[in-house]
């Protein structure tokens, strides 16, 4: 269940949190990578369904690495996410996005993905990044 | 505020039963405050950090997720409500060993929808403000 889905590999983590409710997985370059994680009994609710707090949290860790490649590993945060729920999922599906980068400016990032299941998207996301140490 | 040996107030009940909620919890109610404020609460533990020493974002989202969905159930009766959309502005960094509050408030409510505004806080300082829009499930 844990095993990387055809053609991704397993992403590298270091926060506590993200290793404690991943794996992450992820294929192609730095900068266009293309990230997936396998729905488990951790993730779901009580009636089994993926739970919004482990969507959130799925965003918030691709999107932060995809500033962290399009950086070259700068410090970051995130300043805001918006969210929108769209379809439940359930133990079993892949979730999959390739976050993309809507604008960047000396100091901040404006990213989005569409987080789907197979062709379909079940969450959106949007998050904006501050550059630590940038006016 | 008068605290018990464990670290949470008087009147924490835990509401994390089953599933995500149990694996990243322990997560508590707490008594109402004033004017019907929904009230929860968590301790930042190991398991909830980032790297860099602060309480991740995606824990932070997750909790008031939790917060405002039990409190849309709370405000309008219904068995189930769903999330539809949820913004959140990362304030300040929560830290470990903080005991991390959510407070609720629901400025309207229709028949099929909660309309939410939240915050998290650590002692005096905020962390997260939150606004989310919740569905009654089963009315349409």
């Amino acid at each position: 269940m844990n095993s990387p889905p055809p053609g991704f590999a397993e992403t590298r983590l270091a926060d506590p949190f993200e290793i404690y409710v991943g794996p992450l997985f992820h294929q192609g370059e730095p900068g266009a990578r293309r990230f997936a994680f396998r729905v488990d009994e951790r993730h779901v609710n009580m009636r089994g369904i993926l739970h919004g707090g482990m969507l959130m949290t799925f965003a918030d860790m691709t999107l932060g690495q995809a500033v962290w490649d399009l950086t070259e590993n700068a410090a970051s945060v995130t300043l805001n996410m918006q969210t929108q729920f769209l379809k439940p999922a359930k133990a079993g599906d892949l979730v999959e996005v390739t976050p993309e980068l809507v604008r960047r400016t000396r100091a901040l990032l404006f990213m989005r993905g569409d987080f789907k299941i197979g062709e379909e998207i079940i969450f959106t996301a949007a998050s904006v990044w501050k550059l630590l140490g940038v006016d | 505020m008068v605290s018990r040996p464990d670290g949470l107030p008087e009147g924490a009940e835990e509401v994390s039963i089953g599933g995500f909620n149990r694996y990243v919890g322990p997560l508590y109610r707490l008594p109402d405050g004033e004017g019907g404020v929904k009230r929860f609460a968590f301790l930042a533990a190991d398991k909830h950090m980032n790297s860099v020493g602060s309480v991740h974002g995606g824990m932070l989202m997750a909790f008031m997720d939790v917060a405002m969905s039990r409190t849309s159930r709370l405000v309008s009766g219904a068995p189930r409500c769903s999330t539809v959309s949820l913004s959140c502005d990362f304030v300040g960094p929560g830290r470990l060993g903080d005991l991390i509050e959510a407070r609720i408030k629901s400025p309207r409510r229709t028949r099929t929808m909660v309309f939410l505004m939240g915050e998290l806080v650590a002692g005096d300082r905020t962390l997260l403000t939150a606004n989310g829009l919740w569905k009654v499930a089963g009315v349409s």
